[in-house]
């Protein structure tokens, strides 16, 4: 038997426990998973690419164009011929597809960005204020802000209809009004007969302007959303408004109302990443209520409610970072159809305007080619968005196990 | 001793899809500054409903407060805002919670909470409040609470847990501390030392402390007085020597009887209570009792008894047959 030396014994203090923070535990469970790697190198590959091809391989669509290099093959070597390398070879302007793959890249990460963005921000904020407010007595000034966002929102009916969007104000001012005189003829038949004439005289009359049927119309939604602001205006009467108006939008195909959305403001990536965004907000409305709901009855919710903190600060320091996992998962998620939708949108004419480098349009460009055996031209942008879709979706996957709670220690 | 707190016919309900759950019916009593109430009754007989009321709390909906005044400092809480709330609540009342594991937010560091919640109520700056925090901690009998701060809650053992939760109610030296059932989760030698740390605690501050609890054992160390309650109303208060010597109610009687105590001779069987409590839906008509109880007449089924004081003490009852149960002398 070895003998042991009683100096190489190490003691271990036990009651030293490890730091460990949460998010150090996901990243540590992110990174052994081989799919997550491999979705995280897509993405990063993806990205780094883009960024540094817009600032540092300057393109001007503009100017690139010759008919000379028109739908050549991918070539390595240089022949007298093609005087330059085409790795993905060219397509039919003779524009260099690997340069316009890569810089199109730029184009879909700003899409993706900027859509999931709007989406995030809007649907996020609904969703907190409609799952928070659903069981939280609200103050006076939360009041004014629900219920002024609930006028402004309801109020686009009829701004568009009249197209007066001065309209807005107007609904806003009765949603503020109907907040702050709550307990005006409360439970009252009266209540409600003061709302609604209120409604629908302030709908009207800017109605009248138009034509008499536009006034009509108006004026019976006027009449509509005073109806519904005499009701008793709870958090769950803000919650219900809330998720209908989402209900509407979920009902729309998602990539009928984007093309719906594109006509009305006009063709072009910025407009399809708005039109992309506002076609994301209920999805991320719903998931926030739905998690905010499932952490409100937590106790250290009620404690610091019963420490007498601000309900702001609940949100922001309890609330949020509570709820982050799944709509971190959400946003990566979303990020891969936010580029698959920008690509539809270009690939029927609706998004990014040509010459501007971006996948979906450079397929619609060029597949009527593909019979002429220009396979390059369709297959390359296509196995961008490909790609750029399956590392974000696979990223996501990885960080949904990564942070699911369930495996958390 | 000037009350602090009066609550009179307190009504609670919650309107939910099975129908009205009346949660706390007519509940009235005065507590004094200074004072120790200890509230135990089974489960669900609306205890936590009730202290959530105070603080106005309760979700809603489906909770509805529909009556009652609850006096604190010469103002009606139940006549404030949210706004005017927010500043009574940590300030005046403070409330510790049910559960040590899901009390604290897993996201921060303890000591970050407990400074968040001084920096609220306190003119302090970031420095004096960490002070403040590592002082708490060590009041509470944290060992090693300077460190202590950076930890996060999943690294606090449940005790300690408890601890924390207790330095952040008394950070904002409230008035009055609720305490729900701030032990129910822990052994029983940290019960004993959390229940030593409120008394000593008490003495230092001379707070008024409501100890929510179905133990019968740890408010008997504890309080001074104590409110029995059964689905929903109070049965019998009084102060702890009259309840316990001179038990009225035959619940409380159950109650003490379902105890193990140290006097008892060995082979002496614990009694329990037969029976389930009412569903607070569909309330019996007369006394809500009734049904389990072994002293039960006719009148029982029929009408509900009030709360009458039966000395000049302060030790009140609601059993129409209370007089009697006096007189057969309780063991
Ligand atoms: N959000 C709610 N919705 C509907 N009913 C509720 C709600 N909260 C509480 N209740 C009901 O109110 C009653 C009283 O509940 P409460 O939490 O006060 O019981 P408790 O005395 O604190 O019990 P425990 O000792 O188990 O904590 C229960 O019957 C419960 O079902
Ligand atoms: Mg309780």
């Amino acid at each position: 038997m070895a003998k042991i030396n009683p100096e190489e014994i190490t003691v271990t203090d036990f009651a030293v426990r490890e730091h460990r923070s949460l998010w150090g535990d996901a990243w540590r469970r992110l990174i052994s998973s081989n799919t997550a790697r491999l979705g995280m190198f897509i993405v990063v590959l993806f990205v780094s690419s883009s960024t540094l091809s817009h600032y540092f391989w300057k393109y001007e669509p503009k100017k690139d164009l010759d008919y000379s290099l028109k739908l050549k093959a991918p070539n390595l070597i240089i022949t007298e011929e093609i005087p330059s390398t085409h790795l993905f070879g060219t397509d039919k302007l003779g524009r260099d597809i690997f340069r316009r793959v890569v810089h199109g890249g730029w184009n879909s990460l700003r899409v993706g960005i900027v859509a999931v963005s709007i989406s995030l921000f809007f649907g996020g904020a609904v969703g907190l204020m409609s799952g928070f407010y659903e069981t939280v007595t609200m103050t006076m000034v939360e009041r004014l802000i629900l219920f002024g966002t609930t006028g402004f929102l309801l109020g686009f009916l009829s701004a568009w209809i009249a197209n007066q969007y001065f309209q807005l104000v107007l609904y806003t001012g009765l949603g503020l009004a109907a907040g702050y005189y709550q307990d005006l003829f409360k439970g009252k038949f009266l209540r409600m007969v003061t709302f609604s004439i209120l409604g629908a005289f302030f709908s009207a009359v800017p109605g009248l302007f138009i034509s008499p049927t536009v006034a009509l119309i108006c004026g019976l939604w006027g009449l509509f959303t005073g109806v519904l602001l005499s009701r008793p205006l709870d958090g769950k009467f803000f919650s219900n408004v809330m998720m209908r108006l989402m209900d509407i939008v979920l009902s729309f195909p998602g990539y009928l109302l984007a093309i719906a959305i594109v006509a009305f403001l006009g063709p072009g990536l910025g407009k399809g990443m708005i039109a992309i965004g506002v076609v994301g907000i209920p999805v991320y409305a719903r998931l926030t209520r739905s998690v905010v709901l499932a952490i409100i009855h937590k106790e250290y919710i009620l404690a610091a409610q019963s420490v007498g903190e601000s309900h702001g600060r609940i949100i922001f320091r309890h609330v949020t970072p509570n709820i982050l996992s799944p709509i971190i998962v959400q946003t990566t998620m979303g990020l891969a159809s936010a580029i698959l939708s920008a690509a539809a949108l270009g690939f029927l004419g609706l998004g990014a305007i040509p010459p501007e480098p971006e996948w979906g349009a450079m397929l619609g460009e060029s597949y009527r080619y593909l019979t002429s055996g220009a396979w390059w031209a369709v297959l390359f942008p296509g196995l961008a968005i490909m790609l750029s879709v399956l590392g974000f979706n696979l990223l996501g996957d990885g960080l949904r196990d990564a942070l699911d709670p369930k495996l958390r220690t | 001793m000037n009350p602090i707190l009066e609550i009179k016919n307190l009504k609670t309900r919650f309107y939910t899809q099975d129908g009205v759950v009346k949660a706390v019916n007519d509940v009235s009593y005065t507590m004094s500054s200074g004072e120790i109430l200890g509230v135990v009754g089974e489960s669900g007989c609306g205890k936590s409903v009730h202290a959530l009321s105070m603080m106005q709390l309760i979700p809603d909906p489906p909770g509805k407060i529909t009556n009652g005044e609850i006096w604190f400092d010469g103002r009606d809480l139940l006549t404030l805002n949210e706004d005017q709330m927010q500043k009574v609540r940590g300030r005046d009342i403070a409330m510790i919670f049910q559960d040590p594991m899901t009390s604290l937010n897993p996201v921060f560091t303890v000591g970050f909470q407990i400074v968040e919640a001084l920096l609220l109520h306190n003119d302090m700056t970031k420095e004096e409040a960490k002070e403040r925090a590592s002082d708490l901690l060590n009041l509470v009998g944290i060992p090693g609470a300077k460190q202590r701060l950076n930890d996060y809650p999943h690294q606090f053992s449940g005790g300690m847990r408890q601890r924390a939760m207790i330095a952040m109610g008394l950070s904002c030296e409230p008035r009055l501390l609720i305490a729900d059932e701030p032990t129910t989760a822990l052994d029983v030698t940290i019960q004993a030392q959390i229940i030593d740390l409120v008394k000593k605690l008490q003495d230092e501050l001379g707070m008024a402390i409501m100890w929510i609890t179905h133990d019968l054992g740890v408010v008997a160390e504890l309080a001074h007085t104590i409110n029995v309650m059964y689905a929903g109303s109070i049965i019998e208060t009084g102060k702890i020597r009259n309840i316990y010597k001179q038990t009225r109610h035959p619940y409380t009687i159950g109650l003490l009887g379902s105890l193990p105590r140290l006097d008892d001779s060995p082979g002496t069987e614990l009694v329990s209570i037969p029976g389930l409590p009412p569903d607070l839906v569909a309330l019996p008509e007369g006394c809500p009792f009734a049904a389990r109880c072994g002293y039960r007449i006719d009148q029982c089924l029929t009408e509900k008894p009030p709360l009458v004081e039966i000395d000049g003490e302060n030790h009140s009852v609601a059993c129409w047959r209370w007089e009697e149960i006096a007189g057969m002398g309780t063991k």
